[in-house]
């Protein structure tokens, strides 16, 4: 059987549905894929970034979730949405990412961006009642990374994507293929931990 | 209980702000590009022979990766392949006395088997067969093939011509 031939850049108004996208892409239409790509890009990377802390990491791990993902297109069936499944495509390559990494500690602040300094929502939080109130908000930030590296995978994930990324537990639960119960105690412990680690920096109410 | 909520929220909002933890400006404009390029290099690119191997046998590379990732399992494979090994040998090593007992135990079934079905059969078959049947099934171990001390073995001597 032919190969489909590539659809020439700009022939056909690329659609705005999802999974016509998805179909357009698995017959091998890069352009389709390429706006899937710009749909979950950021998001893609910012979760692998907070996982890993370092930018030149989620650069490569967020571009071959996408590599892989278009890879095993043909085995996407759409019982999941395309946003979870690559999520989960994304999840699992950085999970075995830092597993290998576990001895290599090291985090690149570089990329902050640090206009945070002058955040006034920021500020208040831990700007009294706390043992460390002289603290610079670069050493909360690089405190509170280092916090997040101490929890294991798991706990760290299921706090980046709720947290930090704003997702609900039922989502959370698909990415990681596992029930709400379980996302829900995650969080508890990893929150717990937290609090413990970062108790002189935030503030006490 | 309603403390520890509050003080949740406080780390809350402080993870909340690391959302403004974005990549260089600009970053996200070539992303997608990159990826199309990659992806055209690699369908480029043909195969290695590992990659192929690991694509026909996708159960390889998990095995693999999970050699790598999990001491345990790596551990518990190791073992079990050390035991099996083991195994082999001790196995390989025991005394070869089991044919004489295959023989003598599958006489009987075998005798039973073929006297079944001679009366199973009797009105149809004739007696020839039966009998050459049970014949073949009556078959006895060759134990004094190798070795035996026979009443027929005659000894034999050459003695020069003329004595």
């Amino acid at each position: 059987m032919a190969a489909p031939a590539p659809i020439p850049i700009g022939e056909t108004p690329l659609p705005t549905d999802e999974m016509e996208l998805v179909r357009r892409a698995q017959k091998g239409n890069l352009e389709a894929y390429d706006q899937l790509v710009q749909r979950y890009q950021e998001r893609i990377y910012a979760t692998v970034y907070h996982m890993t802390s370092n930018h030149e990491d989620a650069n490569d791990l967020a571009q071959e979730a996408f590599i892989k993902a278009f890879q095993a297109l043909k085995s996407f069936k759409g019982g999941s949405t395309f946003y979870t499944w690559i999520y989960r495509i994304a999840v699992n390559k950085t999970l075995n990412y830092l597993k290998q990494r576990k001895n290599r500690f090291h985090m690149s602040l570089n990329d902050l961006d640090f206009n945070m300094e002058n955040n006034p929502d920021l500020v208040a939080l831990i700007s009294d009642k706390t043992p460390r109130r002289d603290a610079g908000l670069k050493e909360l930030q690089g405190k509170l990374n280092e916090a997040l590296l101490k929890l294991s995978e798991h706990h760290r994930l299921v706090m980046v994507l709720h947290d930090v990324q704003g997702q609900s537990h039922e989502e959370i639960a698909e990415i990681m293929n596992c029930n709400i119960g379980t996302v829900r105690s995650r969080l508890f412990y990893a929150r717990q931990q937290m609090q413990g680690w970062l108790a002189d920096y935030l503030k006490s109410t | 209980m309603s403390e520890n909520e509050n003080n949740f929220e406080t780390l809350r909002q402080l993870l909340a702000h690391k959302r403004q933890e974005t990549p260089p400006p600009g970053y996200f404009t070539d992303f997608s590009s990159q990826v199309a390029a990659r992806i055209r290099q690699a369908e480029a690119q043909p195969q290695s022979a590992q990659e192929e191997l690991f694509s026909q046998a996708p159960w390889l590379m998990r095995l693999l990766q999970n050699l790598e990732l999990k001491p345990a399992f790596a551990g518990a494979f190791a073992s079990a392949l050390t035991l099996l090994l083991v195994l082999g040998i001790v196995y390989a090593e025991r005394p070869d006395s089991q044919p004489d007992l295959v023989l003598e135990s599958s006489t009987p079934s075998a005798g039973t088997f073929a006297s079944a079905q001679s009366s199973a059969f009797a009105p149809a078959l004739s007696t020839d067969f039966a009998a050459s049947n049970s014949a073949v099934a009556s078959l006895q171990p060759v134990a004094s093939l190798f070795g035996s001390q026979s009443g027929l073995v005659q000894p034999v001597s050459f003695l020069p011509a003329g004595h």
